[in-house]
């Protein structure tokens, strides 16, 4: 899972975020627009994206970008 | 995970009563904190629109008891010929008796007719649909009046954005018989109890009485007001609950009938939202165009009478023009609990949506 692509999507997922604005060390829950919302767009993402159940819980415990996009490849490899 | 097949059954008729007062989001921009962006992006993602709640007199009972009695108007139908009533409520009038021994009275039924409850929600439709198959395929009843409803407008806080502008009211009323020349009929039920907690009203019960400290609504971390009393909903949770175990059993149910998805007519899945349905749709590969999914922006989620209204405010004419279709019908939440049909419907003696007049 390529670390650009994942935060390409996931600028797509998050409503009113500017494409190429984000990074690895972007502390996501802290952006303007991370709601509730944008939750549930990140979990329908990564659903349809990379066929992963990704959960509420898991988006709170974590802080960057890269964090997520590491905790997704170790999903992937179980 | 039971799944079974009836034949000789059919649903005869079809009439979904809503009630008249509308509320819109737009009127609602308070809730949000004067949020304009945020609620126009919940309008956009997730499809709330407006929807119709009862006012503070009228109960799921009420509703359900015009669309019966509109029903049997209808049909070819006396009372006195209804030998089951089921009612599938979460919103009774009270805490016992249940809903139907109420309902059969206030409809004029015989004593020689069974009358229970049902305690399921956004699956209950199709639930009761499955009991009264069941109960007419046994051979001890010719026909089941099954009827559906509920008022989650009533139990969710006002000042919980995760709820609040979510759900609708609505009573349904449907009648099942036996038929010798009906096609099969097919089911699928599944339940997961132990994600009951993201879908609940903790207060109320007997595990936890009302008392003055459960009917005080206390802020929580994303400053939605609600107190043990009101209806609490972890939108995360049962959104992957939807979108992993709805496709899935629809999947099964069609494999089980061996049939194709293109020899659906029509998915009329429970109206939870727009945005699960079109990402249920999405997962599936559904034509969108055989998905209706209107419903839930003009009346709000109604728990265990959408599929009903969606069947008659958005295919009553579809219907009407051909002399059999195939229905997929799904619902799934509370409980958590999900059930799935497979249906021909053809000549119903009446598919209706009307108003509640009080």
């Amino acid at each position: 899972m390529e670390l650009d692509t994942f935060i390409k999507n996931f600028e797509e997922a998050v409503e009113d975020v500017e494409v190429g604005s984000l990074s690895g060390n972007t502390v996501y829950r802290s952006l303007e627009h991370w709601d509730s919302l944008a939750v549930l767009t990140v979990i329908a993402m990564v659903d349809a994206e990379y066929d992963l159940r990704l959960k509420a819980k898991e988006l709170k415990q974590i802080e960057t970008l890269s964090e997520l996009h590491a905790l997704l490849e170790s999903k992937q490899s179980t | 995970m039971p799944k079974c097949r009836f034949s000789d059954v059919k649903i005869s008729g079809i009439v979904t009563c809503v009630p008249t007062l509308e509320k819109w989001i737009d009127d609602e921009l308070e809730l949000f904190g004067g949020k304009v962006k945020q609620l126009e992006r919940l309008k956009k993602t997730i499809g709330l629109h407006r929807r119709r709640v009862v006012d503070e007199q009228t109960t799921a009972a009420d509703l359900c008891e015009q669309a019966a009695r509109r029903l049997i108007e209808q049909s070819a139908v006396e009372p006195s010929q209804i030998d089951t009533v089921i009612c599938v409520t979460q919103t009774p009038d009270y805490s016992q008796p249940c809903n139907a021994a109420v309902l059969h009275g206030r409809l004029g039924l015989s004593k020689y007719c069974a009358a229970l409850d049902v305690n399921l929600g956004c699956s209950g439709y199709v639930y009761g649909l499955w009991l009264a198959h069941t109960m007419i395929a046994s051979g001890g009843c010719e026909r089941v009046l099954l009827l559906a409803g509920d008022t989650i407008s009533r139990l969710v806080n006002a000042r919980d954005r995760a709820v609040a502008p979510l759900f609708g009211d609505g009573g349904s009323a449907t009648l099942v018989e036996r038929s010798q020349s009906s096609a099969a009929t097919f089911f699928s039920l599944h339940t997961d109890g132990k994600g009951y907690e993201n879908l609940i009203v903790p207060a109320g019960g007997a595990r936890q009485p009302c008392t003055k400290v459960t009917a005080v609504a206390v802020e929580d971390e994303a400053g939605n007001f609600r107190s043990p009393e009101n209806l609490f909903m972890d939108g995360a949770e049962i959104f992957n609950f939807s979108i992993t175990e709805e496709p899935k059993s629809v999947i099964e149910l069609l494999e089980y009938a061996e049939m194709d998805a293109d020899a659906v007519d029509h998915f009329v899945f429970h109206q939870a939202n727009r945005y699960i349905l079109s990402n249920i749709a999405k997962r599936l590969k559904l034509d969108i165009a055989k998905v209706p999914m209107q419903t839930v922006e003009r009346y709000g989620n109604q728990s265990s009478a959408s599929i009903p209204t969606a069947i008659c405010g958005e295919l009553a004419t579809a219907l009407a023009d051909r002399s059999s279709t195939r229905l997929l019908l799904s619902g799934f939440g509370v409980g958590l609990s999900w059930a799935s049909a497979l249906v021909e419907v053809g000549d119903l003696a009446v598919c209706e949506l009307i108003d509640y007049t009080a």
